[in-house]
């Protein structure tokens, strides 16, 4: 069957070029090439980390998937793009009916979410799929870099990503010394179960970057392959990380549940009273540079409250 | 043609015509009447031309194709499984499109994800061909196929949990969506990858009314009326198997219509398959044009799939006439 | 009334044996259950004396879950063997009755409805399992007492496609609440402790008396509604005693583990191809084989994907559905 859209391309890239009169340019991306246009000034962002991407270099999006939930977009964010922009509904579909309204002229999609809907948002606007939720924290800068030259400011966010990897640099300074034969594990809980994020996954990496040790990389012979491992308190009692850093999406949580069992009292982080929440949105959630530097920023007051 | 059918059949024409405009005429956003009619004509003044041309008027149209096409064949399996209550689902589509869906997501997440329908297809096709050949094994009767049709359907939907459990969630995240039956980001190039085929056997499907209804008469009924059972059987379900599982491919599990639409049908003009087949046809596009249509609206910018629609307005209703005729059900 | 055993004709085993044999596997399957876990370092040795953390592992997460996984297997097992023999319907069991779905279609209900948010989840359940099962059961004529054997596989099918559908609307939302949904809406044991295992014994004991009390007039009702009533038991009376022992079986069931599928459609199955159809001994027998399953699975889905545990319902459709697909095949009780 014929699944290939042979003409489709032909036809995107005639609507394209009627809609960028200006000096388009070649993005590669996840799915393609696209002609983008020279200086975009209406995007629409369809996941969390490209508004962090826009607000990097303080570019304010007309539109987002802030899933319908205006908080979503958190303050740091706020306080650069403004409060202007449109809600198009949900990261997982987004409605291109108020997309196509808002006559954007870039869109920045998701591979994971968006590849099925990659076509009719080509027919809206130049659009762009980078993978944002599949990789890790360095992944999440390179696309940084990606986003900057698909929205004509280069040269701002790599002045950006400079400034941001000498903060991170300060931070990790701060940290490293402290961090030093810790093992940290973050970990985010709902009402039914903990799901702990591994070494491979955003925030595992920047522990890692941190200068923590991680316990679920020394299991005999097993290996974590997934992103978000599903645990149970015996799993928990043998990975037994020092700091065990919990954002919570419920209250009170499947954790709080294990309080006063044997097992859980007898966990290394549980004795030494270093259990410490963390907010579930910002970390699990965002990623990109802001958010990282959030993320480093709460790890910097932890430890300096551990002392 | 009864008097029943010759008033049912237009009013169907008419409805569905107007639940078209409707369903042209709503969405996230709002769009003047004047500015409807320019796009679509072409017409001077204000347009609208990805919203009305690209975006509802392709999903509208898929909606009466694909709802079309799920109602016939679920005609065409009660009809062969001589059950009122058999639908689509129980040769297999919806679990096994589900997981090849799935499975291929989780194996070759680029591949899949870029495929998706035609996966899709594969495993509707691929779970109806395998109870078919199961049932095959033993003299094959309706009950057999049904129950056979039902085990292999819970295998399937055995594999598909093991996958959502195990699988991170956002890695499935697509194929989710797809799982509950949606007409979000369809455009023209679904429909003219899907309509040939479906019009061709929704045709074909149409023109076989009167081999159903010596099916219906039961298996030595009809062989002694000198009909092939066997072979009309496997083109019939081969039929059926096909319209459904491209319309599932390209809009997801919209499971309920096959099922419901015939049913209803069968309320308003009686079981002659001549007029039963053209009314369910209508009622199973009319069901997903709304449904559709109404999950635009409801809470924007926000989509509620129309899988969830028709589940939800469709099976109080099923369950009413159900239970106050139960003794039409069993054909 | 010895004919009604010598009906079905008697077991193909020697009794002895066989009884024997089940033991072995039940108590094999506890021991399988007891030395996997989380914990790679305690492990079968440590079950005689066990010391320090290998004690409070053993005692407070492992043991209550081995129970919980033994008297979940009793439950179901008997509560799918009741239906069957109470509604002379050898397909009635939660998984095809749709009450899995059902349970599903109440949590998810309770998680992404506000109007539901002060009802405890497991409530929630109950009431959804309950209201499918109800729901099939009319659309099958069951109250009218003329079930149709076909109307019910469909009915469950029809009812638990539409449970389905609304419990998929979660998916559409955001990843955090179709993660919420499809852990709770697959059977999982993995946070068992000692409250809930003594829920379930409280209802699952008596519920092994009841039916064992029960196991006569089962028997009569496996030679016709006529012959059973000639013989002085009401088959309505039978149906409905049935009924609710089933329902408590499998409403505690629920509400302690979620949705386990299979295990009461394809325990009696199996055990009435080992046994004979004589329900004194039926009861039993398929107790102790639901046990045994669900030990088994327990074992089975703490290493199939490790480190990472796959919920228990999961493992037990996995080898439920292809066993039930070989039976409709092959078996010819079935089709």
């Amino acid at each position: 069957m014929a699944y290939t859209f042979k003409l489709l391309p032909v036809f995107s890239a005639a609507l394209i070029a009627l809609a960028s009169p200006v000096l388009a340019r070649d993005i590669t991306h996840e799915l393609g090439t696209t002609d983008v246009p020279d200086d975009p000034k209406r995007i629409v962002v369809l996941e969390f980390s490209y508004i962090d991407a826009l607000a990097s270099v303080g570019v304010a999006p007309v539109g987002l998937a802030d899933d319908g939930k205006r908080d979503r977009v958190i303050a740091p964010y706020i306080d650069v793009i403004g409060d202007d922009w449109v809600s198009v509904g949900t990261r997982k579909t987004p409605s291109l009916e108020i997309i196509a309204s808002l006559q954007p002229d870039l869109i920045i999609a998701d591979k994971t979410r968006h590849t099925a809907a990659y076509d009719t948002l080509s027919e809206i606007a130049p659009t762009i799929v980078l993978d944002s939720l599949g990789g890790d924290y360095h992944a999440s800068v390179a696309q940084m870099a990606a986003i900057g030259t698909a929205i004509g400011k280069s040269v701002e966010m790599e002045a950006r990503i400079t400034a941001h990897k000498a903060t991170m640099a300060e931070y990790v300074a701060q940290i490293k010394p402290k961090a030093e034969g810790i093992a940290a594990q973050f970990g985010v809980t709902n009402a039914k179960g903990l799901w702990l994020h591994s070494p491979r996954s955003y925030n595992g990496s920047l522990l890692e970057m941190f200068g923590f040790d991680s316990n679920m990389e020394t299991a005999d012979g097993a290996v974590y392959e997934k992103v978000y491992v599903p645990t149970t308190l015996e799993q928990l009692s043998e990975i037994d990380p020092d700091l065990l850093l919990v954002g919570a999406y419920a209250d009170p949580s499947f954790v709080d549940g294990w309080a006063g069992e044997t097992l859980y009292e007898n966990l290394t982080s549980v004795k030494a009273d270093q259990v410490l929440p963390v907010t579930a949105h910002n970390w699990s959630r965002l990623r990109g540079m802001l958010a990282a530097e959030m993320t480093a920023a709460d790890v910097v007051r932890i430890m300096d409250a551990l002392e | 043609m009864t008097r029943r059918a010759r008033i049912t059949l237009p009013s169907l024409v008419l409805l569905l015509t107007l639940a078209f405009v409707w369903s042209l005429s709503v969405g996230a956003v709002k769009i003047p009447a004047s500015v409807i009619i320019n796009t679509l004509f072409d017409l001077d003044g204000d347009q609208q031309r990805f919203i009305i041309n690209r975006s509802r008027l392709p999903r509208s149209l898929l909606a009466v194709l694909t709802g079309g096409a799920m109602a016939l064949s679920g005609v065409i399996v009660q009809a062969l499984l001589r059950n009122a209550l058999a639908s689509p689902k129980i040769i297999g589509i919806n679990s096994g499109a589900a997981l090849a869906v799935l499975l291929g997501t989780s194996l070759a997440p680029d591949l899949a994800l870029a495929w998706l329908p035609l996966v899709a297809l594969l495993g509707g096709t691929l779970a109806a061909g395998t109870i078919y050949g199961l049932s095959a094994l033993r003299p094959m009767s309706p009950e057999r196929l049904i129950l056979v049709g039902i085990a292999v359907g819970l295998v399937c939907d055995a594999g598909v949990d093991f996958i959502m459990v195990t699988a991170s969630t956002f890695e499935i995240s697509a194929p989710l969506v797809w799982l509950t039956g949606s007409l979000w980001a369809r455009g023209w190039q679904h429909l003219s990858a899907v309509w040939p085929f479906l019009s061709l056997l929704s045709a074909l499907c149409l023109c076989l009314f009167f081999r159903l209804d010596l099916m219906r008469l039961g298996t030595s009924q009809a062989t002694a009326l000198g009909v092939n059972v066997r072979l009309e059987r496997f083109v019939l379900l081969a039929i059926a198997t096909l319209l459904a599982s491209i319309s599932v491919s390209v809009v997801g599990v919209i499971g309920f219509v096959g099922l419901m639409a015939p049913h209803i049908a069968r309320q308003l003009v009686g079981g002659r398959h001549g007029v039963l087949l053209p009314t369910a046809m209508l009622i199973g596009a009319l069901l997903v044009v709304l449904a559709d249509a109404t999950g635009r609206v409801l809470v924007p910018p926000l989509e509620i799939s129309a899988g969830i629609l028709t589940a939800l307005f469709g099976a109080p209703f099923f369950v009413f006439i159900l239970l106050t005729s139960r003794m039409e059900t069993r054909e | 009334m010895s004919h009604s055993v010598t009906a079905h004709g008697a077991g193909k085993l020697p009794r002895g044996l066989a009884v024997g044999l089940a033991l072995a596997v039940l108590f094999s399957g506890a021991l399988f259950s007891l030395a996997t876990g989380g914990r790679s370092d305690v492990g079968l040795t440590d079950l005689w004396a066990p010391e320090g953390i290998a004690a409070t592992v053993i005692y407070d997460t492992r043991a209550p879950r081995m129970f919980a996984a033994t008297l979940l297997g009793l439950n179901l097992s008997l509560s799918g063997l009741i239906l069957q023999a109470a509604t002379r319907n050898p397909l009635a069991s939660p998984a095809i009755l749709g009450l899995n779905q059902g349970a599903a279609l109440g949590l998810s209900l309770g998680l992404v409805l506000p109007l539901f948010s002060g009802v405890p989840l497991q409530v929630m359940a109950l009431v959804g399992a309950f209201g499918a099962g109800v729901v099939t059961f009319a659309i099958s004529g069951g109250f009218t007492g003329r079930m149709d054997s076909l109307r019910l596989v469909l009915g469950g099918v029809a009812v638990g496609a539409f449970s389905y559908a609304m419990v998929r609307f979660a998916f559409t939302l955001e990843d955090e609440l179709a993660r919420s949904v499809v852990r709770w809406t697959v059977g999982d044991i993995t946070d068992i402790r000692w409250p809930a295992v003594r829920r379930l014994a409280l209802w699952g004991l008596p519920g092994l008396f009841a039916a064992l009390a029960l196991s006569q007039r089962l028997n009569l009702m496996a030679l016709g509604q006529a012959s059973a009533q000639g013989l002085g038991a009401d088959s309505r009376i039978t149906l409905l005693l049935g009924t609710l022992i089933a329902a408590a079986l499998t409403g505690v069931s629920v509400s302690v583990a979620g949705p386990i599928a299979f295990v009461g459609l394809v325990v009696p199955h199996l055990a009435k191809l080992l046994f004979g159809g004589d329900h004194r001994i039926l009861v039993p027998v398929s107790a102790l084989l639901g046990a045994a399953l669900m030990l088994y699975a327990d074992g089975v889905s703490k290493v199939l994907t490790a480190p990472v545990e796959a919920p228990v319902g999961v493992v037990v459709a996995l080898i439920g559905a292809p066993w039930f697909l070989w039976q409709t095949v092959f078996a010819r009780d079935l089709s």
